[in-house]
């Protein structure tokens, strides 16, 4: 299995990890549309990040599916936070507006001076993509916008079980080819 | 005259995508399920929300069941689709109407299975009350609370949110804890220990509201001296997948737990009281998770009540002179027939046992089942079904009500102190942890 592709001489990789406990530029939150942290990993931003977060929040939002938007990441390890509002629960055309909202993401976390950042694997879990698509989308959009040319030199995708990593692994073995 | 009178209805997207999913999920003991009722009525007063609301007909169990069958009948059943009318068929539109159908699914039925049992054409309504559930949820309608907690367990890995610092702390604050108990400096609750023969998983609430639980059975293994450890991840043996209807939650949550033992090459999984974590663990989860599990796992009332009958650990039911009933979670009695094993052991530990009636796979949901206790909207329909526990648990006459569920521990101390009943709620594992002579 794959754990690393060169793109450009960017790295994208996935590993097993805690997105929101991770040392890095920033990290991205599949968020809500009217920006509120909730639960899951947005209770761990609240908890470890401290309410800095959420007030910087509160002038952002709301927003419209596919839009990020940044702050900064509190006391967590990141420095911070992409909040992107990627498609749920099966909505209308969730394909097309997943591949846009990585690449707004990729965008705002760029034109941020953000060098090194990680993602989740988009849409899955909660929100219901196919853990497959949403390996594949993710893995593709961002190879894509690396070999575009960017300033982004590193791009990590956090999965949070084995699970999850399997399916990365297979798009980035085939990205490798 | 063959003609579908609804084929020219505009269906909305959510509606339409409830439909094509809901044929995906046909499976032949849910077709069995939802074609063989013959509306008898049998098991009608199975059910605690019938008893607790006798004029309303919204409650029963055949009606309830009615709303996702009608649905069934009219796309992926030939009579629906020839005479729709005469079977009962009909089709949904709205998301209005999934908003009601979402009213019924998550709030007037627990999945306690009560119902199930009691009906002589086996129908398991339970069962596709779940599968409803889980074709709503797909679509993104759900209640505030399932939405909240699934995201917790998608996310952080178990149900209340603990971050993996809170875990370990709690755990370090029990091991002091634990040191002063049994006066030893040298006690440990081990983590993530090598070839342990037993790798002991817990319900979260544990860490959020209940740590002496832990405490009480890492007195217990110290007792028998077993060789032991607590996960470092993996070590939510609850799932949230079972209640919202989400098998790739129930898969994900459940593997977790069993990849972590097969790292750390435990020999047996155990889990702490909590049935429907006990079911979803020991009996669904393999399914969910597509995957063997090639250790043994059992619940941590058997290996108690084993430590007492093989001398690893020795009791005083002296020490426990209060009066006890039992109430079974419907998980452990009607889904996984733990039903003595546990009255085994509290006769072990206390003197004094009365029944409750009826028990077994027969006894009263504790009302906070199929994840009711997330859902705050639909509490004082709850609560108000619950005058049934209430009774039963009056009835008794004793001061303490065990039960071997965290999530009855609730459950039951809402239907306390909603009826002012003057009764407290323990469980198994502190009977015996108080019980123990050491
Ligand atoms: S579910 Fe069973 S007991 Fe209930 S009405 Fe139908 S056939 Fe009768
Ligand atoms: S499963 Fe339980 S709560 Fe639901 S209808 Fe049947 S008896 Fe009532």
């Amino acid at each position: 299995m794959s754990d690393k592709v060169q793109i450009k001489n960017k790295t994208l990789s996935v590993k097993q990890c805690d997105i929101t406990d991770t040392e890095i530029d920033a990290f991205v939150f599949y968020a809500r549309n009217d920006l509120k942290l909730g639960s899951g990993f947005g209770n761990a931003i609240a908890l470890r990040g401290g309410p800095t977060v959420r007030k910087e929040l509160e002038n952002l939002g709301p927003v419209n599916v596919t839009d990020a938007v940044i702050t900064t990441a509190g006391g967590m390890k990141a420095k911070k936070i992409i909040h992107a509002v990627g498609p749920k629960f099966q909505e209308q055309d969730t394909v097309k507006k997943l591949k846009l909202t990585i690449l707004n993401a990729l965008k705002v976390a760029e034109s941020n001076g953000v060098e090194k950042i990680a993602f989740p694997p988009m849409g899955s879990g909660f929100y219901g993509v196919p853990l497959d698509e949403s390996a594949k989308i993710t893995t593709e959009t961002i190879a894509e916008y690396l070999k575009n040319g960017s300033e982004i030199k590193e791009v990590v995708i956090c999965a949070n079980d084995n699970r999850e990593l399997k399916p990365l692994q297979e798009q980035l073995k085939k990205l490798s080819n | 005259m063959f003609l579908m009178n609804d084929e020219n209805k505009k269906r909305s997207y959510k509606a339409q995508k409830v439909i094509d999913r809901l044929g995906k999920k046909l499976n032949r003991q849910m077709v069995g399920s939802l074609a063989a009722c013959v509306h008898c009525g049998m098991c009608t007063d199975s059910c605690h929300y019938v008893l607790a609301n006798p004029g309303d007909p919204t409650y029963a169990p055949a009606y309830k069941a009615d709303k996702i069958r009608k649905i069934f009948k009219r796309h992926y059943d030939w009579t629906g689709s020839v005479l729709p009318s005469w079977v009962g068929a009909k089709s949904v539109f709205t998301d209005e109407e999934l908003e009601e159908l979402k009213d019924t699914a998550f709030g007037k039925c627990t999945n306690c299975r009560r119902c199930t049992i009691n009906c002589p054409m086996g129908v398991d309504f339970a069962t596709f009350n779940r599968m409803t559930r889980g074709l709503l949820v797909h679509v993104g309608i759900m209640p505030e609370g399932v939405e909240y907690v699934s995201k917790e367990q998608w996310e952080i890995g178990n149900q209340m949110g603990v971050l993996k610092e809170q875990y370990l702390e709690t755990l370090e604050w029990q091991e002091e804890e634990l040191q002063g108990e049994v006066n030893n400096p040298k006690a440990k609750i081990p983590i993530d220990k090598m070839n342990a023969n037993i790798v002991y998983t817990i319900n979260p609430r544990e860490i959020k509201h209940d740590p002496r639980s832990i405490l009480d059975a890492a007195k217990i293994f110290y007792a028998a001296k077993e060789n032991w450890t607590m996960p470092s991840e993996g070590w939510d043996m609850t799932n949230f997948g079972l209640f919202s209807g989400d098998d790739d939650l129930g898969g994900a949550v459940a593997g977790r737990v069993y990849e972590k033992v097969e790292e750390l090459k435990g020999k047996k999984l155990v889990m702490s009281e909590c049935g429907h974590g006990y079911r979803s663990t020991r009996c669904e989860g393999p399914n969910w998770a597509k995957k063997d599990i090639k250790f043994e796992a059992e619940s941590s009332v058997i290996t108690m009540l084993n430590y007492i009958k093989e001398g690893k650990i020795h009791v005083d039911k002296s020490k426990n002179d209060s009066s006890y009933t039992f109430h079974d979670s419907c998980n452990n009695a009607r889904s996984c027939g733990l039903t003595e094993e546990p009255r085994e052991l509290l006769n072990y530990v206390v003197g004094d046992f009365r029944e409750m009636y009826p028990n077994r796979a027969e006894n009263f949901c504790c009302t906070g089942g199929g994840g009711a206790m997330s859902m705050s909207e639909y509490r004082p329909r709850r609560l108000q079904s619950a005058i049934v526990k209430a009774k039963q648990l009056e009835a008794t006459g004793t001061k303490y009500v065990v039960t071997s569920c965290h999530n009855c521990v609730d459950g039951l101390n809402d239907v306390i102190k909603h009826y002012n009943l003057d009764m407290k709620v323990t469980q198994l594992v502190n009977l015996v942890s108080n019980a123990l002579v050491i």
